[in-house]
């Protein structure tokens, strides 16, 4: 079941900026990730899902209802944190998580303040003086007391320091066991290939790719890269036919794709040659697409 | 319903601390302004300033009354003289009248007659005498000056003051006569002066009638004394004008201390103090009289004559300087100060700010900063809080202005209540004003606050135009009608034009006039419209939330 669904969405600012023919659905209890750089188009694509924005072009829709009609009904299921963490002109993180909750209609406060001991905040502190990643962790706990189905994060990890962001990746990971619907934008691939189902690259304000992180995680095959200890080694190598994925001749160095099948045949070959080293090049998101925008700047020339 | 309690709240705590300090530092302001002016008595000074214009004015008019009665009753004196010897034509005309009147009973069997058949009998007399003089013997031995048809004219005016009374006859008759002239030249003379003047007609025949009462007054007595100096002189008598000049003066004198007096009794002062005033008045009558007789001996003409001589002080400064001083006199100064410069200005400021800031914060500042997310983020509508902000910055307004009210009220009551210049009606006025001013101030701020999604072009817009009013309102103060014109640049007035606070109109509210309603109706038809603007099109507007 699609619970936010893309069509088409364009919103065009001039001069090449903005974000154009966006279309892309996130399934219930799936984790959707969007990578891209500043000013891509992700928040502007999140803007479009929360109603803040109307869209020139496309349809954008949340269980069924359109985001910009429908804004208010469907903020009864969607929490959000905002890429740009700004308070209400309150005292401290306390009246300001109260006033959130009155403002949500809700009564019982179990779960923030779980969510408090779980992110270690001390929400009486001074709004004005937090922190940039107290502030983040205040944000992110105002949008999850409610406990509503679909989570929407706006880089919700930048100003987190790496501990920290190892503890609300957990949560995250924990929402999503709940089977929340989470779709959140980072501009770090490593934390959405933890978190995301599905990941897309925006680019220029176009989707360039929505790439799938289980497909990514068990390929069927690998890289390896082997270094020779003499070059007639190395040319001799390279006539075997192994896929060759990156050739450096400067220092006798081959990059090449093995499919696990094949891997026992590699190890029997390379015990007749004189190996300066041999790892296995770890493929990730990252490095997939960087290979994907390779291919969009060779073909755009 | 599009409130939200929560929201409202926030709003509150947010912006309490300003709303205080602007609310406790205007009320102060107020208070502090209304009880200094009600107790320092800064009327005074224009008080005595509208004193000496009145008693110049006062001045003016006995020195006009000294010299007219100094001309009439010299006038009368010579007139009287000159028409002595028409006197003798008395006996001879109602001798004639008298035979024609019996002659006619005879002819109608005893019948008296009517009105019109006297005025035919009459008009006989006079032709029939008219005619008698014409002969050639006796038109020679006529009197210098006297004409048969003056002598026609004059029959039939003395037999017109005859047959009101036929018992009268002979001197008594002819001063009678003498007199009724004088009164009704004195009567249309002043009456065709004051229609001239545009006092409603009733009014003219009242104020016609007491002077020309006077006016024979006065020559009754010139006629009385005339024949006394006859009598005792005998046969000698020889009438000139230069020798009652001075006794013309003194008669003067004497009747204006006499007048003065007599309604300085009435009105209940002590004889001391009544002789005082009334010598001063004749002190008075006696400068201008003498004026008026150098003058008209340095070859004046009577009119230039008597210009001169009831000159009050504002005719001797030029008239530019007694236009401003006596614009001085009248200006009020609690209605500057209260009205054009507090209520309009200097009490207004801080509201406006409190407008200008809070009206920002409410929408356009969580928009720029982003906390807006936070609201919109839950299920509460656009509307909601749009419609929840608006109502918080009434309900501040209201109770700000609420509280201006008491205070102004109970600085009025300790000041003196109703004895104070500005009386409860025109405070509460005040005060409604001002708040109508500061709503379509808020509005428009609401307005550019709800359509702008930076503050600094809601403040800049909003703010910014609200400030040029202010600013403009001062400038507009030095061309205003309440500055008194010495001080007043009249090109500024323009100012007034570019400011929405010239719609709320205190010199209207001061004065009584209604003028100040429909403006009102104005203040608050742009209130409205502006905030129905800003919710509206802050339903429809992109969020960079």
């Amino acid at each position: 079941m699609e619970v936010i669904k893309v069509q088409d969405l364009t919103k065009d600012y001039g001069e090449n900026r903005g974000i154009f023919d966006i279309s892309f659905s996130v399934n219930k209890g799936e984790t959707f990730g969007f990578v891209g750089t500043n000013g891509s188009g992700k928040t502007t694509t999140i803007r479009h899902i929360m109603g803040f924005l109307k869209p020139q072009k496309g349809e954008v829709s949340v269980l069924g209802k359109d985001a910009w009609k429908d804004s208010c009904e469907i903020k009864k299921y969607v929490e959000y944190v905002p890429g740009e963490i700004a308070f209400p002109d309150l005292r401290d993180g306390t009246s300001f998580l109260k006033a959130q909750a009155e403002l949500l209609n809700l009564k019982d406060m179990s779960y923030a303040n779980y969510l408090i001991e779980q992110l270690q905040l001390d929400p009486s502190a001074n709004l004005k003086r937090m922190s940039k990643g107290m502030k983040q962790k205040t944000a992110i706990v105002a949008a999850l007391m409610a406990d509503k189905d679909i989570l929407i994060l706006d880089e919700p990890t930048t100003g987190l320091d790496p501990l920290m962001r190892e503890t609300f990746l957990k949560l995250i990971l924990d929402e999503k066991k709940k089977g929340k619907t989470i779709l959140m934008s980072s501009q770090m691939f490593d934390e959405l290939e933890i978190t995301c189902d599905r990941v897309a690259l925006i680019y220029n304000g176009r989707i360039i790719d929505i790439a799938d992180i289980n497909q990514l995680k068990n390929l069927p095959y690998r890289s390896y890269k082997v270094e020779f200890k003499t070059p007639e080694d190395y040319i001799k190598f390279k006539k075997l036919k192994f896929e060759i994925v990156r050739d450096q001749e400067k220092y006798n160095q081959v990059t090449i794709k093995v499919y696990d099948k094949e891997i026992n045949r590699l190890f029997n070959i390379l015990q007749n040659y004189n190996l300066k080293f041999i790892s296995e090049v770890k493929y990730n998101l990252e490095k997939y697409f960087k290979e994907v925008l390779t291919k969009v700047h060779e073909k755009g020339g | 319903m599009y409130f939200s309690k929560a929201l409202f709240k926030q709003s509150v705590k947010a912006n309490w601390i300003k709303w205080v300090a602007v609310t406790v530092s205007t009320c102060v302001m107020l208070a502090i302004v209304i009880i200094v002016l009600g107790n320092l008595g800064i009327n005074d000074i224009r008080d005595s300033l509208k004193n000496v214009f009145v008693q110049a004015d006062q001045e003016s008019y006995l020195k006009e009354n000294a010299v007219d009665s100094y001309d009439l009753y010299l006038m009368t004196l010579s007139n009287y003289n000159d028409t002595q010897s028409s006197a003798m034509f008395v006996g001879i005309a109602t001798g004639s009248y008298d035979n024609k009147v019996e002659e006619f009973k005879t002819a109608n069997e005893g019948r008296e007659p009517s009105d019109e058949e006297k005025q035919a009998l009459i008009e006989q007399t006079a032709l029939e005498l008219k005619m008698y003089v014409q002969q050639p013997g006796i038109s020679g031995s006529l009197p210098e000056g006297i004409t048969p048809d003056i002598i026609y004219t004059l029959v039939k005016d003395l037999l017109n003051v005859y047959i009101q009374d036929t018992t009268v006859t002979g001197t008594d008759l002819f001063d009678k006569y003498f007199l009724n002239q004088i009164y009704n030249l004195s009567y249309q003379e002043v009456y065709n002066q004051e229609i001239e003047k545009g006092t409603l007609e009733e009014e003219a025949v009242t104020i016609a009638q007491t002077k020309a009462s006077s006016s024979k007054t006065i020559a009754e007595d010139a006629i009385n004394k005339y024949k006394e100096d006859k009598t005792s002189a005998g046969v000698g008598f020889a009438f000139n004008v230069e020798n009652y000049k001075s006794v013309a003066m003194h008669y003067v004198n004497e009747m204006m201390y006499q007048n003065v007096y007599q309604l300085q009794i009435e009105s209940g002062v002590t004889e001391e103090e009544a002789n005082q005033y009334a010598v001063s008045v004749k002190v008075i009558s006696n400068t201008a009289i003498s004026t008026y007789q150098l003058w008209l001996n340095e070859g004046k003409t009577a009119e230039e004559a008597k210009a001169e001589a009831t000159k009050s002080i504002s005719d001797q400064i030029p008239e530019k300087v007694a236009d401003a001083l006596s614009e001085l006199g009248n200006m009020d100064i609690y209605g500057l100060i209260i009205g054009s410069i507090f209520y309009k200005i200097a009490g207004l400021l801080l509201p406006m700010v409190f407008v200008i800031m809070t009206a920002n914060g409410l929408i356009a500042g969580q928009v720029d900063s982003g906390s807006m997310a936070y609201v919109l983020s839950t299920p509460t509508k656009r509307r909601t809080v749009t419609a929840t902000q608006m109502t918080y910055l009434l309900v501040a307004l209201l109770a700000m202005f609420a509280l201006l009210t008491v205070v102004s009220v109970i600085a009025v009551w300790v000041v003196g209540g109703n004895a104070f210049a500005i009386n409860f009606g025109e405070i509460l006025l005040l005060n409604l004003g001002a708040f109508l001013t500061t709503f379509a101030i808020a509005g428009y701020c609401f307005m550019c606050s709800a359509i702008f999604n930076r503050t600094k072009y809601s403040m800049s817009i909003g703010g910014g135009l609200t400030i040029f009013s202010l600013v403009c309102t001062i400038l507009g103060l030095f061309g205003s009608e309440v500055v008194p014109s010495a001080m007043r640049i009249s090109q500024m007035n323009f100012f007034n034009y570019l400011s929405v606070i010239t719609l709320f109109d205190t010199t209207s509210i001061l004065n009584g006039s209604l003028s100040y309603l429909w403006k009102f109706g104005i203040l608050l038809a742009i209130g409205i419209v502006t905030f129905i603007i800003g919710v509206f099109r802050f339903d429809k507007k992109d969020l960079p939330l």
